[in-house]
């Protein structure tokens, strides 16, 4: 699928900022299953520096900084990005298998290759572990239950207790509160995700992206459409080097396929969060962002 | 004597004295301890001594600490006070031999320690080599990612090291803690050095002590060295979290000693990916940040976003490597616990060498089957958080009961990674002469060792000395300044001459060479304007709370003349009387006066006095020792009267005092300050309040009856004396008012501030190449007003009642209050706003 995508933010400031740094991860990462056609970030007013570098994960990222007293700033970005169809395996290993080859203690070796799951085994600034999230999760992995059932099992469970309610929750939003309502957004089901995974010892990222505005012709609208959306990815490893990320979606219940974009990953929303600045003055501040996803 | 010194001192049985040899003989008794050798000479001198001259000395360091303003802040303090510092009168002493094992094993385990930084930081090979668990860098929040790839120039990220050292009874050293990330302490070293060589001044001659100097212009000239080159002289900066830090004393104390511009991170910007320092005169580069604020602080950018204390951009300047950011951002990595483990087999793989001190026993609860271990050994372990930004207190096993040793183990096995388990280290113990004890006596103390490295192109630089630390609380097990520890100066004796060096020291030539003061931070200046500001208006309220209650003391209601009207007048102007109901009855008024004196949340002098102790602390690293005992001297009186009853006459000779130690504080500005830039907006601030006090009074005075007595206007002036050498007769209003308005001599006239501040102004303005030439120009307007003042008719206007002289009175409380404006718009706005994070998805 060929997808033409405008990402719009406006910020609007009740008495001019006199500087303002951000860093946009706003650029669609390449992948095998994804390549970048054309792609542009307009920012206005025009940055007094704008430079681009891969962060840590390996994700695009521009830094721009504005010196000159403004009243807004708007950001524009137009994305062409074709999505190939994923390689999804049918069946994977028991889930403990997964968790028991990322334990190495002092002294083991470490290939290359399990280096990058262990990165996602951990805590992190929006995902902090606490009992409840393994025991939501225990009910779904049975005793050597195969992984990619296990979890799709999962995601099927989350996408049903929970409702989406983009008034329940802020980005800062801890998880137990998450939890306790039951509600949130994208971001929120995949961070609760995502936690309960790594409690379990299993390696889960924290995907950004955006998902297909207009549905295919007789199918339901897609919910996180309009927004940026996230999702998980879970390392579904295989003991030959078969080893493969599955994506999954518990806002909308199914494997990421052809209508995810995939902008970023990191360990959760502070790694990759589209757009994160500093800013020096401005007062009262209101912000507007639209995402339209056209496919070709 | 000897037997006396010691009545109080326990023979160590089950731990190392570092002063007593074991006993001679084979009946181990009091009397056949013997001082090691290296102690001899100090101890000949304690026995030696009068019980009183001992107790002399205890109060003589007390008293330095106290005056020389040494201060830790404690977090638990209710009123967040500043605690004097603790400073024992008895050093502890370490020979010559011994430190060099010591010295060995330092560098050796910075060079280490730095080791494991660059490769976590960059190639990450120990980990893939199973040298390092992936969980203690990918499970640990001081692995900071952005900084990875960060440029490390000569492969050091660790430039300054600190290990925390025991020695266990056998008389062997081990480390129990590894600090990276700013150790502190160094500068409290320096501080108890320069007290207690003092106290021994012949002994610390004799004895071959060896300096301290080298240490610090080693670190100084290092950074330079690496910090990025671009034709000029590179500048370094200590970068402080603010006065609120627990250290923050120490971080004015080291920026003064090392010469180092001591900023905030609101002093700083980044632009083109460098740092700017902002000054007076614009953005000013920053080639090297000596940092003691958290690496995960330093950029709300890419690190925490949470923190306004940082420098946006700052990750950005290091990995382009336009800034040497020491210690390296991320260094907060090692200092974990569950590390210690690893070390001797990372120092072969790495070094080729076996680890010279070793880390006390530590299990990480992280690996299961040392959490199993742990469990079981529970009561004989203490438990640590792994990670120090978890500030978990201690928690030995041997004190919990059955229900504390289940709760401790059902923590441990729900986040084992995030725990380490220590042995119990059995002390040394040392001397500490306690003032409590009657007589010559010593006590002893449980005692633990910081000694700290700094890298240089030579290898790790380990500073001869450090800080010892004694138990002071019943807890001997725990060590902690923030528990009420005390220190100690740590002697280390030399078998040689003791050289005071220097490596690569650069020359200063003459193109570095500083007159003018521009670069001074905006910051600075800010708060020496505010400094003369607040000081002069202490100084006038001090002034008028006298002459106010010696009325009040002296003359009964009924006596007091007409002039009260205008003193009264001047204490509701300050707020000291509230404006709608001045005091009905003598009870009140007393009050009033009293709690203008002794309570800081009124409005009044000690209100006043808080202020201007703030903006010093602001200052420290600005103003000199002698400025410090004056201003501590007056926040200890502060705090002895706080929320006390006292008498008005005592209350008159607070006042007399206070007055006499803000005379002081005007004496060193006049006299002890060079005369640059922000020696002049300290002179602005000081003139600025002057002329608007001296505005105020005039119209009180002139508001008041014309036959009233105008002795307390020449008093509040301070020219009582002048007045009467000049007329000896009583004052009139057109002798009075020459004086006050018109005699360009007198420093506390209108002319003489109108006079000055035209000349601040003019050199301020032409330093900086402003020519301002809107309609209403600060320097016009200034200028205007000396002309005004020059073409008063003494005949026509200096006398009561006249409504020119009452207009240019308050023309001139305008002005003042505009060119204070002003300036703050011109110089100082852009470093009080605050840093905001923003998000958008």
């Amino acid at each position: 699928m060929k997808y033409d995508i405008l990402h719009e933010t406006v910020y609007s400031y009740e008495s001019p900022v006199v500087l303002s740094q951000q860093l946009l991860h706003l650029t669609p990462r390449v992948v095998d299953f994804q390549r970048l056609g054309a792609h542009r970030i307009e920012v206005q007013p025009a940055p007094a520096e704008t430079s681009t570098r891969d962060d840590y994960f390996g994700n695009p990222v521009t830094q721009i900084m504005l010196a000159a007293p403004h009243a807004s700033l708007t950001v524009h970005t137009r994305s062409s990005v074709e999505v190939l169809a994923r390689k999804i395996p049918s069946a994977s290993e028991p889930w403990e298998q997964a968790r028991d080859r990322l334990r190495a203690g002092g002294g083991d070796r470490v290939s290359q290759a399990l280096l990058e799951p262990m990165q996602f085994i951990y805590e992190s600034p929006h995902i902090e572990f606490f009992r409840d999230l393994a025991a939501y999760a225990e009910p779904s992995f049975g005793k050597e239950r195969d992984l990619l059932a296990a979890t799709l099992d999962f995601t099927r469970r989350i996408h049903a207790d929970f409702t989406f309610d983009p008034k329940a929750t802020s980005v800062s939003t801890p998880l137990r509160e998450v939890l306790a309502k039951r509600r949130g957004v994208c971001q929120d089901y995949a961070h609760f995700m995502t936690g309960c995974l790594r409690m379990l010892g299993l390696p889960a990222r924290y995907v950004s992206g955006y998902i297909q505005t207009t549905p295919p012709p007789g199918k339901p609208r897609l919910i996180g459409a309009d927004a940026s959306h996230a999702w998980v990815s879970v390392y579904c490893g295989g003991a030959g080097g078969n080893a493969v990320w599955v994506d999954f979606d518990p806002t909308n219940n199914m494997l990421v396929g052809e209508q995810h974009i995939t902008l970023a990953w990191g360990r959760d929303f502070s790694d990759v969060t589209p757009m994160r600045g500093v800013i020096l003055g401005g007062g009262e501040q209101e912000l507007e962002v639209r995402v339209t996803v056209t496919p070709q | 004597m000897m037997r006396e010194l010691l009545a109080n001192y326990p023979a160590a049985t089950a731990r190392y004295d570092e002063m007593l040899g074991a006993p001679q003989g084979t009946h181990g008794t009091h009397g056949t301890h013997v001082p090691r050798a290296h102690w001899q000479q100090l101890f000949d001198q304690l026995a030696a001594a009068s019980p009183e001259a001992l107790r002399e000395r205890v109060k003589w360091v007390q008293r330095q600490v106290r005056e020389n303003g040494v201060t830790y802040n404690v977090y638990a303090d209710s009123e967040g006070a500043d605690r004097p510092w603790e400073l024992d009168t008895l050093p502890l002493i370490l020979p010559a031999d011994e430190w060099a094992g010591i010295e060995a094993a330092i560098k050796q385990r910075a060079t280490l320690l730095n080791q494991v930084l660059v490769d976590v930081y960059g190639e990450q090979r120990l980990l893939a080599e199973g040298m390092l668990p992936p969980a203690l860098v990918y499970g640990h929040a001081g692995f900071l990612r952005p900084c990875r790839g960060v440029r490390s120039p000569g492969g050091v990220l660790l430039h300054m090291y600190a290990a925390d050292l025991a020695r266990s009874p056998d008389g062997r050293w081990w480390v129990v803690d590894d600090r990276t990330q700013a150790p502190s302490g160094a500068g409290y070293a320096l501080e108890n050095r320069l007290v207690i060589s003092r106290l021994y001044a012949d002994l610390f001659r004799d004895l071959r002590v060896q300096r301290l100097a080298g240490f610090f212009a080693t670190l100084r000239d290092s950074l330079a060295h690496w910090a990025p080159a671009d034709g000029a002289a590179p500048l370094t900066v200590l970068l402080t979290p603010g006065p609120l830090n627990e250290t923050y004393f120490e971080h004015t104390y080291l920026a003064r000693y090392l010469g180092l511009p001591l900023v905030e991170g609101s002093d700083l910007t980044v632009r083109e990916d460098k740092v700017w320092l902002k000054t007076l005169s614009g953005l000013q580069r920053v080639h090297a940040i000596l940092r003691r604020l958290d690496d995960d602080y330093c950029d709300p950018l890419e690190l925490r976003s949470d923190s306004a204390l940082g420098i946006p951009g700052l990750v950005q300047a290091a990995r382009r490597g336009n800034v040497l950011v020491a210690n390296g951002l991320g260094s907060n990595l090692l200092e974990t616990g569950a590390l210690l483990g690893f070390l001797p087999r990372l120092c072969e793989r790495l070094l080729g060498e076996s680890l010279k001190m070793p880390s006390v026993a530590t299990w990480w609860c992280g690996e299961p089957a040392a959490l199993a271990d742990v469990v079981a050994k529970l009561d004989r372990v203490v438990i640590k958080g792994a990670y120090s930004q978890m500030r978990v207190e201690p928690m030995f096993g041997e004190d919990l009961d059955e229900r504390g040793r289940a709760r401790v183990t059902a923590m441990l096995k729900a986040r084992p990674q995030m725990y380490v388990a220590q042995e119990l280290v059995q002390l040394s113990q040392a001397p500490v002469c306690d003032p409590q004890l009657s007589g010559a006596q010593l006590r002893a103390s449980a005692i633990g060792l910081r000694v700290y490295a700094c890298a240089s192109p030579n290898g790790y630089v380990v500073m001869p000395g450090g800080l010892t630390r004694a138990a002071t609380g019943t807890d001997a097990r725990v060590i902690s300044m923030q528990r009420g520890g005390s220190s100690k100066d740590t002697w280390v004796l030399s078998t040689g001459p003791v050289s005071s060096f220097s490596l690569l020291k650069r020359e200063t030539g003459p193109q570095d060479l500083v007159r003018t003061g521009l670069n001074l931070s905006s910051r600075v200046v800010e708060n020496l304007y505010w400094f003369g500001r607040d000081s002069e208006r202490c100084d006038g309220m001090a002034r008028l709370l006298r002459v106010a209650l010696t009325r009040v003391i002296e003359e009964g209601p009924a006596e007091r003349d007409k002039a009260w009207s205008g003193i009264a007048g001047m204490l509701v102007q300050t707020g000291i009387f509230s404006d709608r109901d001045a005091p009905a009855n003598e009870v009140a008024i007393a009050r009033a006066l009293r709690a203008a004196v002794v309570d800081e949340t009124r409005p009044g002098l000690a209100g006043g006095l808080k202020e201007l102790l703030r903006v010093a602390s602001q200052l420290r690293e600005r103003l000199s020792r002698d400025n410090w005992r004056t201003l501590n001297q007056m926040a200890r009186r502060l705090q002895r009267d706080r929320g006390r009853q006292i008498p008005l006459s005592e209350t008159l000779a607070e006042l007399d005092r206070d007055i006499v130690a803000f005379m002081t504080l005007s004496g060193f500005a006049l006299d002890g300050m060079t005369r640059d830039t922000g020696w002049r907006f300290l002179s602005i601030g000081r003139r600025i309040e002057r002329l608007q006090f001296i505005c105020s009074l005039l119209q009180q005075a002139l508001a008041g009856p014309a036959d009233a007595d105008l002795g307390w206007v020449l008093e509040l002036a301070d020219s009582s004396i002048t007045y009467r050498s000049r007329y000896m007769a009583r004052p009139e209003w057109l002798p009075v008012l020459d004086l006050l308005v018109r005699d360009v001599h007198n420093p506390r006239s209108v002319y003489f501030q109108l006079k000055g501040l035209n000349d601040f102004v003019g050199r301020v303005y032409g330093a900086f190449g402003i020519t301002d030439t809107t309609a209403d120009s600060v320097s016009e307007r200034m200028d205007a007003a000396v002309l005004a003042l020059e073409s008063i008719d003494p005949g026509a206007d200096l006398r009561h009642g006249s409504a020119r002289l009452a207009a240019l009175l308050q023309e001139w409380n305008d002005a003042s209050a505009r060119l204070s404006e002003q300036l703050g718009l011109r110089f100082f706005s852009h470093v009080g706003e605050v840093n905001r994070q923003t998000f958008a998805t």
